[in-house]
């Protein structure tokens, strides 16, 4: 069954930052190919029925928070191949098992209810949020270019400075962003509450919060982002649909359950793919990989192919423990009712809702138990997105997705992790039931969870680490994967990194898969992508 | 959004995505709208049970691969599909451990029908060879060619004197069951049971009368079942690129709140999300007749004459479908079936589908009795492993498996809703009857399971109404231009500018393309496309 | 009489179908083109192993128009003319039927002649077909150059 094709590009991995090259390479004229180990494509972006026909679930990525900036939403009319999105008022919240006012994020637009729901515990807390949150979005362009432009070699801008000259006045100095952004949250926010939100917010949104020198990311990225997130009408998958047929109007080929074994070399050139079954995808111009950064050198090029440094730098990346999480999925009668609505009714139709943390104690301890392998008492954040979009559950019923945070896939044995899909979400059910009182055996259809073990066998996400690569600062920035990597060129000529083992990492950014095509359109002379009125 | 196309198309199953797909090659705008996040319909893969376990939910088995015009009229090869024709093609074993295979060779296949009636095996292989002769033929003219009536044919079946020609084929036929021209023709009860069966998995019941005049044809191609590499939602992504490579867009998510109709004519659909599409040449929908004319055409708000109350009552109250559907058990497996049987026949542990436990047509007969008053069979399954064939599908050294076992739409009185409790127990029972025949399928072999009942079917595609996976009955009165009423035999509804093209049309359900393909002969004609795919 | 295969031959089959139908009411309307491709086989002495004969012949209200052998395939006159009709076959089947031994419709049920086209107007016009065949292979009397089939 074995075949030879010849394509000018080979892009490895039909995840969202495969495809987004893909497209811009098709749009160039080059005649390009997505090989996608899976029968399906998207990767990270998927929807599925896992549990029950007719109630959807993002098994990986859950909101969208970058659609406002992503170049590829606008240069390929995404909204026209049927991307269509949701931004429910109240963003994120957290709640309580006596009932206690829930704190409730809301939009950019809507601060003043933000401030409201903060003010109920701390009217100190409230201003810096809504202060911090408005520096933030007035420098979203700043960060739109940092995001969207290959990373620029630290040492050039003196990060510290910089943040004090634009958070001085609330208390910030230089030495931020030597802190970890646990230290950032428990300097400028008092109230525990508060503080266990941030937390695990920060971590799922990009940042271990005990790292040091990861704290100025609080301020800018975290800040940035925090409440600006979005749901995909129809699920998280049909960012992939769009994409997908973005690359196939621009007559780009897709090759699904097509595994690539190894990259084709001549002398130090990267000239194809071969695949499991033997068939040769020869690449006249490049290969891209949207694979992690371990699979695409160690494996698919091959350790006898790579220099000592480059061969010693790669083995020794990190995956996790940042970026595991478990998967959730419940079929509902009803969406849960919480006993904080009492105090503002917004915390049952909040996008996104932390269940099971109490304080600020609690949930550091859930993440340094996750983060130290063991596995942390059930807690989670949720999304009922069929309160917003209908057709993600049957009539008159709901789907409640959610995300623990876990162990690595390899801290956990198979029987271990056996011992977590048949117990783990029955335990959280009883969790979810003293802080929602209709959260009852009797309200809950069926359900399953999505451990990281099973990413791992999916989507080959090591370890389960949704960034392939932990988020450390040496992993970041221009440090990733490493140094010499950072400007997604390899030491073999022709073949480039474009996922998320690359900057900036892991997310629904497509930032991997837009600046890889911005280097190798440098390279090969190819159309440019950067729009001038946008400044990326 | 884009909100003016010439065509819209309700349905991304596999006809909704290759009548797109033609009509984009035409020039036309296109948007094809489905209704659940995933296009494909019927043409369905998931990972049902683990991660790497493909698991084809819907259609399995594609027997038109090599007759039906869009397969290289929109290069489906070329878009990634790949077919296998398995060599061993299917076997049945009856309770005494014996069993008869089909074989891609049809030599062989007749030489396992001796083992059990010489006679039998040379009245099998005239019968085939004389079915196949005609095969392309007739099946040509009957599928890929907008209907003739009964009537019609018959005048020429005797005018061409095929009665005289024929030992098999003869006007009589539409007055007899397929139990009869067996009993007519075969006289070993095992063999009998085993045709028998094959008509009933391609949806032809042995006991419907005038179900005997297809029964020849659906021998010529018995041996030409092919399984799609990758499971059958690849055909689905090949359409799909065809369609989007040609400017056709797909929109996922989009659920039709009604068609608009003005002044008689459908000039639009209109979303659920208050969306709405204009259409400048035509509507098409490829769902269910009840959804298109009781769900989507508002007749209290249009024109009082708009439908004839008979047609609405037709609608209502006439449609056929089948009185049987399919309950499925998934299984991911560690190790293939091994048979008991395969001491007598060692070639049924290579076949790619397998009958259990059927070894006369009175046990089929008894069967359907105990299904028409929506009882459950003891389980005589027919059960696939298409890993024997697809090294895609499942993990390495694990084996992806499916059992289909006839089952009723309701469970006794209590309605459809009753399998959501049963399901759990009769998959079991099904395993059980697997097991029975091939007794390593215990414990460890079987890593996980998932049930997929009839009254998933309609949950997950609502327009397989009452878990009828063939979208209407196949009966003589549901045949030809009068699937699925006089009024849509042709097409055309009573609604100008508003086709159906789905498998609610002639020919039937299945993976035949016919619907979209004879719908788009008559649209061709009513907007004048000039017909570049009828290649002569 | 005539040899098989040569313009003369094809004059009288187009006589002969013409005087067949001469006396049929309801003729089908418009004009189709039909395609008559003979695959030697290396049985028949008419048309050599690996080599094809093409033929076109137009059919205009029932009546034959032209009957003409073509030099280029087929493949290219479809470009210029739009077939409505394509039959294939092996030449020795040809022969056969033209030698008045196989069936027509035997050859075409039994997928010896593949037919191309829209069948349900064959079916419709069963009977003017039945015509058509019947003087393709029993109306013309022909001369055997090398003999006559069954070979």
């Amino acid at each position: 069954m074995s075949k030879v094709y010849e394509y000018d590009a080979v892009v490895i991995g039909a995840g969202h930052n495969g495809l987004c090259l893909a497209a811009y390479l098709g749009r160039a004229g080059l005649k390009t190919v997505v090989v996608e180990r899976r029968h399906e494509e998207g990767g990270g972006v998927n929807t599925e029925e896992p549990v029950l026909p007719g109630f959807r679930h993002n098994l990986h990525a859950q909101y969208m928070e970058f659609f406002d900036v992503m170049p590829m939403i606008q240069d390929f009319k995404l909204e026209d191949l049927g991307l269509r999105t949701i931004m429910p008022e109240a963003q994120a919240g957290i709640t309580f098992k006596d009932g206690r006012p829930p704190i409730v994020i809301h939009r950019p637009d809507l601060l003043e209810l933000t401030h409201k729901s903060i003010a109920r515990y701390s009217k100190q807390d409230a201003d810096m949020y809504v202060e911090l949150k408005k520096r933030a979005m007035s420098i979203e362009t700043l960060l739109a270019v940092n995001l969207y432009t290959p990373p620029v070699e630290s040492g050039t801008v003196d990060q510290g400075e910089m943040t004090e000259a634009f958070f001085g006045d609330l208390g910030v100095t230089k030495n931020f962003v030597m802190k970890s952004p646990k230290a950032v949250i428990d300097e400028l926010f008092e109230t525990s509450e508060l503080r266990a939100l941030l937390y695990r917010a920060t971590v799922e949104w990009g940042f271990p919060v005990d790292t040091a020198c990861t704290g100025a990311a609080f301020l800018t990225f975290i800040m940035w982002t925090m409440g600006n997130w979005k749901l995909v009408k129809g699920g998280t998958h049909s960012l992939a649909k769009a994409m997908t047929q973005a690359c196939y109007a621009n007559g780009v080929d897709l090759l699904e359950s097509s595994p690539v074994e190894k990259i084709l070399l001549e002398g130090k050139r990267a000239v194809g793919v071969q695949l499991k079954d033997g068939s040769i995808i020869k690449a006249n111009k490049l290969v891209a990989s949207n694979a992690d950064l371990k699979q695409t050198l160690l494996k698919m090029v091959g350790e006898e192919n790579l220099s000592d440094t480059w061969r010693k730098r790669s083995k020794a990346f990190r995956y996790g423990p940042s970026h595991v999480l478990g998967t959730l999925a419940y079929c509902l009668y009803e969406a849960p009712d919480y006993k904080s609505a009492k105090h503002d009714p917004y915390i049952n139709k909040c996008f996104y809702t932390m269940v099971g943390f109490e304080d600020e104690h609690d949930t550091i301890a859930y993440i340094r138990d996750a983060y130290d392998d063991r596995l942390p008492k059930p807690a989670a954040g949720t999304w009922v997105n069929s309160l917003w979009d209908s057709t993600q559950a049957p009539a008159n019923r709901h789907s409640a997705t959610g995300w623990y945070f876990l162990p690595k896939a390899g801290a956990l044995s198979q029987q271990e992790w056996e011992e977590v899909r048949r117990t783990y979400n029955a335990e959280f059910y009883k969790v979810w039931g003293q802080y929602a009182l209709n959260m009852t055996q009797a309200n809950v259809i069926a359900e399953k969870i999505y451990t990281p073990d099973q990413m791992e066998k999916k989507n080959m996400m090591m370890e389960g680490d949704f960034s392939n690569g932990e988020f450390a600062p040496d992993q970041m920035g221009a440090n990733r994967p490493f140094p010499e990597a950072s400007q997604y060129r390899t030491e073999i000529e022709g073949l480039y990194l474009c996922g998320p083992s690359a900057y900036p990492g892991g997310g629904v950014h497509a930032a991997c898969g837009t600046n890889a095509y911005k280097v190798i359109s440098k390279d090969f002379d190819l159309m440019d992508s950067i729009v001038p009125s946008r400044g990326y | 959004m884009i909100t003016q196309y010439d065509v819209i198309i309700i349905g991304a199953g596999h006809n909704g995505l290759t009548l797109g797909a033609y009509l984009a090659r035409s020039g036309l705008s296109v948007v094809v709208l489905e209704a659940r996040h995933e296009e494909g319909g019927g043409l369905s893969t998931e990972e049902l049970t683990y991660p790497g376990f493909l698991h084809n939910v819907h259609a399995n088995y594609h027997t038109f691969v090599d007759l039906a015009p869009p397969v290289s009229d929109l290069k489906i090869r070329e878009h990634g599909v790949q077919y296998v024709k398995p060599e061993v093609q299917m076997a049945s074993i009856y309770p005494d451990n014996t069993a008869l295979v089909v074989y891609d060779d049809i030599e062989k296949t007749a030489a396992s029908f001796a083992r059990f009636s010489q006679k039998d095996a040379e009245t099998f292989l005239r019968l085939y060879k004389e079915a196949h002769g005609y095969v392309d033929l007739l099946l040509g003219t009957l599928m890929f060619e907008p209907p003739m009536s009964v009537k019609e044919l018959t005048k020429a079946l005797s005018v061409f004197k095929v009665g005289n020609r024929s030992q098999f084929l003869s006007v009589k036929l539409r007055k007899e069951t397929i139990n009869q021209f067996l009993d007519e023709h075969f006289e070993n009860s095992k063999i009998k049971a085993h045709l028998a069966f094959h008509g009933a998995v391609c949806g032809y019941g042995n006991n419907i009368e005038g179900l005997a005049i297809g029964f020849p044809l659906l021998v010529g191609k018995i041996n030409n079942w092919h399984l799609s590499i990758g499971g059958s939602h690849r055909l689905a992504h090949a359409l799909w690129r065809d369609l989007a490579n040609h400017g056709g867009v797909l929109i996922t998510d989009a659920r039709v709140d009604g068609i608009v109709v003005e002044n008689k004519k459908a000039v639009g659909v209109k979303l659920q999300d208050g969306t709405e599409l204009k259409a400048n040449k035509c509507v098409v929908s490829t769902v269910s007749v009840e959804q298109t004319f009781l769900e989507f055409i508002d007749r209290k708000k249009s024109d009082d004459d708009l439908l004839e109350p008979e047609f609405v009552n037709k609608v209502q109250n006439e449609i056929l479908h089948q009185s049987w559907s399919l309950f499925s058990v998934h299984l991911a497996m560690s190790q293939a079936p091994n048979y008991i049987a395969a001491e007598f026949e060692p070639d049924v542990n290579k076949a790619w589908v397998v009958n259990l436990g059927y070894d006369s047509l009175e046990a089929l007969n008894d069967d359907w009795d105990v299904i028409a008053k929506n009882g459950l069979p003891d389980p005589r399954p027919n059960v696939a492993v298409n890993s024997l064939y697809d090294p895609t599908d499942a993990p390495d050294g694990c084996y992806t498996g499916l059992i289909r076992q006839f089952a009723p739409y309701e469970i006794g009185s209590d309605g459809p809703a009753a399998w959501d409790e049963i399901s759990g127990i009769y998959g079991q029972k099904c395993i059980d009857a697997w097991a029975k025949f091939a007794p390593n399928l215990k414990d460890e072999a079987i890593l996980k399971w998932a049930t997929y009942s009839p009254h998933d079917i309609t949950a997950k595609l609502p327009n397989m109404v009452r878990g009828d996976w063939m979208m209407g009955q196949i009966t003589l009165s549901n045949m030809l231009d009068q699937r699925p009423t006089s009024e849509l035999g042709g097409y055309r509804t009573p609604i100008k500018d508003l086709y159906m093209a789905g498998s609610t049309q002639h020919p039937h359900g299945f993976i035949t393309f016919g619907p979209a393909y004879n719908a788009l002969s008559v649209i061709a004609e009513d907007l004048g496309i000039e017909r570049w795919w009828r290649e002569v | 009489m005539a040899d098989i295969y040569t313009q003369q031959w094809y004059e009288e089959v187009k006589n002969a179908i013409n005087n067949k139908v001469a006396g049929m009411k309801k003729l089908p309307e418009g004009t189709w083109q039909i395609a008559i491709e003979i695959v030697g086989d290396g049985v028949s002495p008419y048309v050599l192993q690996g080599q094809e004969r093409h033929f076109l012949a137009s059919i205009d209200q029932g009546t034959c128009l032209w009957y003409k052998e073509i030099d280029d395939d087929t493949e290219q006159q479809d470009q210029k003319i739009k077939l409505d009709y394509r039959f294939r076959g092996n030449a020795s089947k040809f022969d056969e039927i033209a030698a008045g031994i196989m069936d027509p419709i035997d050859a075409a049920l039994g997928g010896e002649i593949k037919v191309k086209g829209d069948m349900r107007f064959l079916l419709r016009q069963a009977d003017q077909v039945q015509a058509l065949l019947e003087a393709y292979s029993n109306d013309v009397s022909t001369d055997w150059p090398k003999g006559k089939p069954p070979y």
